[in-house]
Parts: structure tokens; sequence; C-alpha cells
């Protein structure tokens, strides 16, 4: 279980995480979606006591990380793949870790064959980990106290789809066991195989936490028409855009509408006897929802909207 | 329990710096440097008292004093292990996995200082070894080694490159840049005390008396002013410990 209460944090001026309140119950995966600079890794650094908050609280199983003694037994994190010693082997890497909380040197090669990692790997200098080579061992770090909690800060980046599926069906059974899987993440396509739970956060702010089929649910669903008369189907656009509809013309042949159902479009082209070779709904994917959600809260956007908090 | 942390701590920092390759190579760099220094000024020492200026006879020196001055250089080389052992966490974004799984701030430095100054002494054994080992062939009629007093000075050689050694730590914690740390430890164990004495007024020289590598030097040469040796080597130990108080407060207060 993972607790979070007010938890802010402001650089200068800038509020990177605002207010935010959220429980990570075990027993799922929780996804944790946010655009970029959104404040997901400054949550999970808060979390493990790497950054201070400027209000509120972060705590794991009840305490503050920071009082924990033998924090790999409660926590286990894959924060930064890259954040190992150029000179350092990964064994020797997960050695450390496991002596420093007491943990026996056996689990070392347990962790390493866990995830994958064999022996001539696991023995490279971490200059010469490939990206997916250092998730995995981020991960094997993770797996080594055996805690009830784990975290994962974009696990999938630079794995190959073969890893990909693996961390999938690595977080799914985690929490089947009766952990705390809270895993961050842009893909929201994976998050949708993955995620039971979804906490979506947009310029620090709590957005969404809700399991992950309200959110999908909340969203609009699409209707695509396409038709063989580009006139008929730019007098079907108009008389939808008048109906209140959101038309979006990709194509001379082509239309994307939100705001009505499929058989209001139906009946419409019908009535105006326009021609139709497709009319299709979509079901809205996570990745729509997730785009509605945060459409106001990008930092980065394409356009002029940078800077500034609101 | 907690002692058992303690002690995963301090084994975890010994995993961290023996499996790094520039452990080695800089414990070999001191070698070297100790090696060359150590002959080198016995060498000086040899020539000065055959050369045709009778003003520069020193008569015969013992091989632990051409030790101790071999260490105003080598030091520098032994303070890297010290200076890497935190810094390169910082580099490397290490850190970030050190205090997860420590994240006692002040746990971690003190296993860390523990690691480094058993490493840098057992080094400064060593280096002690090999530079009587150098100079004493080196200077043959005009150098003399009593035992016990060779000995003293090798133990006293190892004592002080250790608390530079933490002394270089704790200054890298505060720092967390190497090349900054460098800097800072040039000045503070060289560049200021010899301007300070430049002009050789009194106050200027009682304050030049209280920097670190001067109290060292004082310790490491057995003086008995301007004050006894002991009071340099406490002088030592106390910034050494300075150093590490700045550097917890500086992990404690930073976010990583």
């Amino acid at each position: 279980m993972i607790t979070l209460r007010g938890l802010t944090k402001r650089f200068g001026s800038t509020v990177a995480v605002d207010a935010l309140t959220v429980d990570i119950a075990p027993g799922r995966v929780t996804g944790f979606l946010g655009p970029n600079g959104a404040g997901k890794s400054t949550t999970m650094r808060m979390i493990l006591g790497l950054d201070r908050p400027t209000a509120g609280q972060a705590l794991v199983g009840g305490r503050a990380y920071r009082e924990l003694r033998r924090p790999l037994h409660e926590v286990g994190a894959l924060l930064d793949a890259r954040a190992i010693h150029p000179a350092r082997s990964g064994r020797a890497h997960l050695r450390a870790m496991a002596q420093s909380n007491g943990i026996p040197a056996r689990r070392v090669d347990e962790v390493l064959d866990t995830v994958g990692l064999d022996a001539r790997a696991a023995g490279k200098p971490g200059r010469t980990l490939s990206l997916g080579m250092g998730q995995r061992l981020g991960i094997a770090g993770a797996l080594l106290g055996d805690p009830p909690v784990l975290m994962f800060d974009e696990p999938v980046n630079g794995l190959d789809p073969d890893g990909v599926r693996w961390v999938r069906e690595l977080t799914r059974s985690l929490a089947d066991e009766g952990r705390t899987v809270f895993v961050s993440s842009h893909l929201m396509s994976e998050m949708q195989l993955t995620a039971d739970q979804l906490v979506v956060i947009g310029r620090g702010r709590l957005l969404a936490d809700a399991p992950i089929d309200e959110v999908i649910a909340g969203s609009t669903v699409v209707v695509r028409v396409r038709s063989p008369h580009p006139d008929g189907l730019a007098t079907l656009a108009a008389r939808l855009t008048a109906a209140g509809a959101s038309v979006e013309a990709a194509d001379p042949d082509e239309l994307t509408v939100t705001g009505v159902s499929a058989d209001q479009v139906g009946d419409l082209a019908h009535e105006l006897g326009v021609r139709l070779h497709e009319l299709s709904a979509h079901a809205a994917s996570l990745e729509q929802a997730f785009m509605e959600l945060t459409a106001d809260s990008v930092e980065y956007a394409g356009g002029p909207t940078r800077g500034g908090a609101r | 329990m907690s002692t058992g942390t303690r002690h995963g701590a301090v084994a975890a920092e010994w995993t961290k710096l023996s499996s790094v390759r520039s452990t080695w190579w800089t414990a070999l760099a001191g070698l070297l440097v100790m090696a060359a220094s150590a002959g080198q000024l016995a060498i000086y020492a040899a020539n000065d008292n055959t050369n045709d200026d009778p003003a520069d006879d020193l008569g015969i020196v013992t091989v632990g004093s051409v030790l101790i001055d071999s260490v105003e250089l080598t030091q520098y080389v032994v303070l890297a292990l010290g200076l890497l052992a935190i810094t390169a966490e910082f580099t490397s974004g290490t850190i970030r996995t050190t205090l997860q799984c420590t994240p006692s701030r002040g746990r971690v430095l003190l296993a860390k200082a523990a690691v480094t100054f058993a490493v840098t002494f057992a080094l400064g054994l060593l280096l002690g070894g090999v530079g009587v080992g150098v100079a004493r062939p080196v200077l043959g009629e005009w150098g003399s080694a009593p035992a016990a007093g060779t000995l003293g000075d090798i133990v006293a050689v190892a004592a002080y490159l250790a608390l530079v050694g933490v002394l270089a730590l704790g200054l890298g914690a505060a720092l967390r840049s190497a090349v900054l740390t460098l800097t800072v430890l040039l000045a503070t164990l060289m560049i200021v005390p010899l301007s300070l004495q430049e002009p050789d007024i009194d106050v200027l020289n009682r304050i030049a008396d209280v920097f670190p590598g001067v109290a060292g030097g004082h310790f490491l040469a057995g003086d008995t002013e301007p004050y006894p040796s002991l009071v340099g080597l406490a002088l030592l130990a106390g910034w050494a410990g300075a150093a590490l108080l700045l550097g917890r407060t500086a992990l404690r207060r930073r976010d990583a």
C-alpha cells in the first residue's frame, strides 16, 4: 500500500506535484500516467525519500521511506535503468545492494535468473549494458528483497517485444501474489494491457484515479464514415456539425465524427441519400481517454502553450 | 538489527569500491608516485651531501623523513579514493540506488568513511613500505633507518593518508563534483596555507598551522612546536570529522 497525502513538490515557482492524494492498493497493477513533465518521476522519487516533499507526505505501508531500516524488504523500485556505475558489473551492483539489506548472496543469482540475465551479461561492466539489459538489471534489483510494494518507472523502455511481454506478465503475476504494483508509463496502449487501476496526472495534479474500464468508458466514442461521394460527404459533415457533432475530415472520402452515435450518423446519411462504404463506431482506447483527460495539462505541447502553470 | 544493517552498509561500500578497476589503478598509481617521489628525494639528499657546496650538507637523514616528504605529492593520488567513493555515485546516478538501500544519509556516509579509512590506511602502510624500500638503498651511507622510528613513520603516514581520504570523502559529499572537490582540497591542503606562510608574519603562520595539511605535517614530523604532534593529528582528524558532518548535512538537505 502506498499512501500519498497532499503530496506537493515545488521547484522555485514551478509546481511539479500539486497536492496529490491517492491510495495505491495492493493486489492490482496501478498504472501511473501523465504527459512528459507531469510529475510522475518526482512523485516516485518522493515516495522513495529521494526528494523531499514541499508539503504533504508519501507513506509506504504506513511509514515514511526514510524511516525504513531495510527498505529493500519493503519496497522494490526501478527508477533509472541508466543508473549503474560504468565500470561495475551488474552482479557486483546487485551484490552491494543485497549486502546493504542483509540479503543472502544466492538471492542475487535468483533474481538474475528471474529477469533472464545470464552469467555473461551479469558480469559485463555497466557501460556496456544495453538499455534493455539495464531495465532487466533494475527490475532484478527491485525484486531482491522480495518486497510487498513494487514501483517501476517506465519499465518497458528499451525492451524488445519479448521483453515487453515479459514485463507485462511479471507485473501481472506480482499483483496476483497480492503485492502493490505501481507502474508509470507514457505508453497508453501498454497500460491498457497491464493496469487494473489508473492514476492520471497532468501538471502535477490528479486528473483521474479510477479502474481502467471507467476511465475508458468516460471518454467519447468515435464514428468513422467513408463514402465514394465527396460532395455527399461534405453535406453530411455540414448537417452533423449543425447537429452539434464534432467532425474531422481526414480525407475527402472519410470523416471522423464524435458527439453522436453511429446510428444517428447512419440515419442522417440515409435521409440525405449519401451512399456509404463504411460506417463504424470505434470503442475509445485508453490513448484517447488519456488525451482527453490531459488535453489541458500538456506542458510541452506543440503550440505556444508552453510555460507558466495556470 | 541496526548493527546488522550498519555492517551491511559497510560491506556494500567495500563491494562498490573493490568492484571498479579505477580503485586498483589508483592504488597502483599511488605506489608509482611514492616510489618515484621517494627515489627522487633520496637522490637529492645524497647529492646535497656530496656536492661542492658544504652549505647544502644535511648529514645523515632518516629514511622516514624522506618518506614523509614523499607524502606531499602522493597524498593527491590517495585522496582520489575517498573522493571517487562519493562523487562517482553522483555522476553515475547510483546515489539514488544507494539511498534506496540505506535511506539514512548519516549511515551511508559513515559506511563510506569506514571503508575509505580502512582502505587508505592499508594502502598507506604499503606506500610507507615502498617509500622506505626505495629510499633506503638510494640514500646509502647518508641514510639511517632505526627500526622503531621508521615503523612509527610508516604508521603515521598511513594515519595521515587515511584522514585525508576521509576529508576528501566528506567534502565530495558536500560539493558533489570531483573537480570542484579536488580544487578545494588543493587549496585547503596546500595553496592557502602556503600563501599564508609566505610573508612569514606570526599571526598568519598561526592561522596556517590550523590548516589540515600543515597540522598533518606537524604530526608527521613529530614536531613539538607550535603544538605537540598529537595535536596536529587531532586537528587533522577534526577537519575530517567536520567534512563528514558537512557532507551529511548536504546529503540530508538536498534532493538526490
